[in-house]
């Protein structure tokens, strides 16, 4: 155990101390929406606060269903540093005329939801008369992908990034910085413009990575792809070298101011983000968007797989104790979810939740090592389609309807973003590990579609209410 | 093709176990483990004990029931002819009379096969409830919903409650939230109902062992309220009480009673405190007509494990809690909270 180690401690200990102290007198809880970038985090929060905002249809959230929830409204989040989770801004493009998707999130923000509730207990009848408040943060997926980067040093991170880049699909995308790549020495004199052109096109080489086609997602560092307030920051200009692992670079050499900036970026970013937002959650939501995988194919899935345990890693899971409900509490329920089911027919849910399984399987496994409750699920917060069955001859293809996005295609047909169209995507393994090792290639293809009309101003969802109740349903005691 | 006898290397690392011929198209798939839920129990039903074979004695009986309904049959047919000899107005009259028995005796019939086949639909909800939950399988929550909607479709106590849960018909929830949906919906304003119904026959059952004078008229009583508290709940969960269906749903609660017996320690111990012990100090009587009262209780109880159609799921069993608070919640009104809990009873001899 090192200085840092202890540091860490502390203020993990601070934190908790202090949401403790709070706690006893407005119960707060603090819900962890974690997923990579593009899990649907912005729709899964804007779905839920509208949900329970309207009064929504949630026959699967008791308090809710049961008519004790008396009265819900925002307000002003506790953190006077953050800016205010747009939720109106988002409501908004979903349901204006031409209903789009909320774009993707570039900085972080809060929102604090407040739940008035009748209370049965005695402690929650005496001292804070049935409140309860739900502390949400939005923030860009690309930053979680950071969290790993903390247990690592600069030459491991390194040599594990420059070995991943040799191997197929990355290989092909990551010609031009790996030809820069070989004419660095870590041992030369460091060099400002050396440094910033290998910034540069290690950044080109993660994003052409993450595009569509790819959809990679193990791409650390986060801030390279979604740099936030950080944009040009030295903390961002360094890149991996083809070093060893246990490589001890000279002083004043190429390779020991690439290692300095690689440290002052987790001290001064990764830490404070994890810190300030992760380390004090109560529950948990893992949003992972597996369909998008399986349209990109097996090394996506297999990638999504080793992002996920890496992310998954540095949260604090387990059941609480009554010293850690002091002194930092852990995260007591985690629910995994798969995003965008409305993409499936319902019958393939089951398939979908199989195939999250296998990819959260070591989170799931530490998730019930250490006594936390977990579940795992398909979901959709906002569910843009209705289900249909089409037949053709003696076939009966369970089939999902809805608009199709603009320019999305299948097969040889396009979309305008108009016109409503039945799709198949194809059927999902009943053997889970099929989506891993390539066995489905080219069987699968999920279209997006248009956000769905109001129904009587709420929301359609898929299982919403389930989640709702995992993860908040306890606390209206 | 015969298959050779062969084995698979596992390679145990950290990770799940996973083949260690690696590269081959060979794949090993784990049965998933059990989940660790609180699993929902049927009650064991009379079906499950052991099937009696047709014994001489029964062939007896069947042929003596036989001759007396043959005798009957004649002695009626001997009778309307008589009648008719003597004057046909007379015999007309006595052929109707007759034929309104017969019509009666039909009815009746058909009432106890009915309410027989009633007492096996509930059973199999109660199955097909149990494996949704435990295996979250869709299928049988499927036709449970049917199941509910066909018994308590045209019920007017729980017409508000049978709309809201036909209009999810149409969500996509899971099996397992379907049914504890249902029971939220539909079983929990029936089960405040049959709280009620207990603690009232309980103190009932009480009072008039209390005030009875002679012992043998109380047994009478005892059995009768407890035969009533049978009926009502059955007919309150949708059941048909007729009589067959009264006497085999009875069997099935002690059945059910002798099963759970194994708190049957607590039992006695109450029996111990509330008979013998102070109230029994009070007053003998009184003593006696809390035990019976308790009895009424369990049998109360039991009878609604029996005749829920979505098996309860039973919490923890905190015995001791449990006990004291019987005690204590003896009196009137306190009945309606008490968690309904299958409960062993001291007469439960099957």
């Amino acid at each position: 155990m090192n200085l840092n180690d202890i540091l860490d401690g502390t203020r993990l200990a601070a934190g908790g101390l202090r949401d403790f102290a709070s706690g006893l007198v407005s119960p707060t809880l603090r819900l962890g929406v974690t997923g990579l970038s593009r899990s649907g985090k912005t729709v899964f929060i804007t779905a839920f606060v509208h949900a329970l905002l309207k009064q929504a249809r949630l026959p699967v959230f008791e308090a809710h269903a049961r008519g004790r929830i008396s009265r819900c409204y925002l307000e002003p989040q506790p953190d006077d540093d953050l800016p205010r989770f747009s939720y109106e801004r988002h409501v908004e493009t979903l349901t204006d005329m031409d209903r789009q998707w909320p774009e993707g999130t570039r900085r972080i923000s809060q929102l604090r939801l407040t739940i008035e509730y009748e209370p049965q207990g005695l402690i929650a009848r005496n001292l804070h008369g049935g409140k309860l408040h739900i502390d949400i943060v939005d923030y860009p997926g690309e930053w979680l992908l950071d969290l790993p980067l903390m247990s690592q040093t600069y030459a491991q991170w390194s040599a594990a990034t420059v070995s991943a880049s040799r191997t197929a699909p990355r290989a092909s995308h990551a010609g031009e910085w790996h030809g820069f790549l070989s004419t660095m020495k870590g041992d030369a004199p460091a060099d400002e413009q050396h440094v910033l052109r290998a910034a540069e096109l290690f950044t080109a080489y993660l994003a052409r990575c993450r595009a569509d086609d790819v959809a990679l997602s193990t791409l650390p560092p986060g801030r390279f792809l979604m740099p936030g307030d950080l944009a040009g920051s030295p903390m961002l200009s360094f890149a991996p070298l083809d070093i060893t692992p246990g490589h001890e670079p000279a002083a004043g050499s190429l390779a020991a101011l690439m290692a300095r900036r690689y440290d002052a970026y987790v001290a001064k970013v990764v830490k404070p983000f994890f810190f300030g937002h992760f380390a004090r959650l109560d529950r948990q939501i893992v949003l992972v968007d597996v369909l998008s995988a399986l349209n990109a194919g097996p090394a996506a899935v297999n990638d999504l797989r080793s992002a996920l345990t890496g992310v998954m890693d540095s949260f604090r899971i387990g059941a609480n104790s009554l010293v850690s409900n002091v002194l930092g509490r852990r995260i007591e329920r985690v629910l995994f979810a798969a995003t965008k089911a409305d993409l499936l027919h319902h019958a393939s849910h089951d398939r979908l939740e199989a195939i999250l399984r296998v990819l959260v399987d070591e989170a799931v496994r530490k998730a019930e090592f250490s006594g936390a409750t977990h579940d795992v699920t398909a979901l959709s917060a906002i569910r843009a389609t209705r289900e249909a069955t089409v037949t053709r001859g003696k076939e009966q293809l369970p089939c999902i309807t809805g608009i199709p996005q603009a320019g999305q295609e299948i097969g040889t047909t396009s979309f305008d973003g108009e016109t409503e169209a039945a799709i198949f995507p194809g059927d999902l393994p009943t053997e889970p590990g099929e989506a891993l090792d390539g066995a489905l290639e080219g069987q699968l293809k999920f279209v997006r579609f248009r956000p769905p009309l109001l129904k009587d101003v709420t929301f359609p969802h898929i299982r919403l209410d389930r989640a709702v109740e995992f993860l908040i349903g306890d606390r209206f005691t | 093709m015969t298959r050779k006898p062969q084995a698979f290397v596992l390679d145990s690392g950290k990770d799940e176990p996973k083949l260690k011929t690696a590269g081959t198209r060979t794949r090993i798939a784990f049965e998933p483990e059990p989940p660790q839920q609180e699993l929902a129990v049927v009650p064991p039903s009379s079906a499950s004990a052991r099937p009696r074979g047709m014994g001489w004695g029964a062939l007896l009986i069947s042929a003596l029931m036989a001759l007396v309904s043959l005798w009957a049959g004649l002695a009626i047919t001997r009778l309307v002819e008589d009648f008719f000899a003597r004057s046909p107005t007379l015999g007309w009259l006595v052929l109707a009379v007759a034929a309104l028995a017969g019509l009666a005796a039909g009815a009746i019939i058909i009432r106890e096969i009915w309410g027989l086949l009633r007492l096996n639909k509930i059973e199999g909800l109660q199955e097909q409830a149990a494996r949704a939950i435990n295996m979250d399988e869709q299928q049988s929550a499927r036709n449970v919903e049917q199941g509910l909607i066909t018994l308590y479709g045209g019920r007017k106590d729980l017409a508000w409650p049978m709309k809201e849960f036909r209009s999810l018909s149409g969500d996509i929830i899971d099996p397992k939230d379907r049914i504890l949906l249902a029971d939220r919906l539909l079983m929990e304003p029936l089960d405040e109902a049959a709280h009620r119904i207990i603690a009232r026959r309980a103190r009932r059952v009480t009072l008039l062992t209390t005030v009875t004078p002679a012992a043998a008229l109380d047994i009478l009583f005892v059995a009768s309220q407890n035969l009533g508290l049978l009926r009502e709940i059955a007919a309150l969960y949708g059941g048909r009480p007729s009589t067959l269906a009264t006497f085999k749903l009875a069997r099935m609660v002690v059945t059910h009673l002798a099963v759970t017996g194994g708190l049957a320690l607590s039992d006695s111990l109450i029996q111990h405190l509330v008979g013998k012990g102070l109230l029994g100090r009070l007053s003998a009587r009184f003593g006696e007509g809390a035990v019976n009262g308790i009895l009424t209780s369990r049998i109360g109880l039991a009878a609604m494990d029996v005749c829920r159609p979505i098996p309860g799921r039973s919490p923890a069993r905190e015995a001791l809690g449990k006990l004291l608070r019987e005690v204590v919640s003896f009196g009137p009104k306190d009945k309606d909270n008490e968690p309904r809990e299958p409960q062993p009873g001291n007469t439960a001899e099957p």
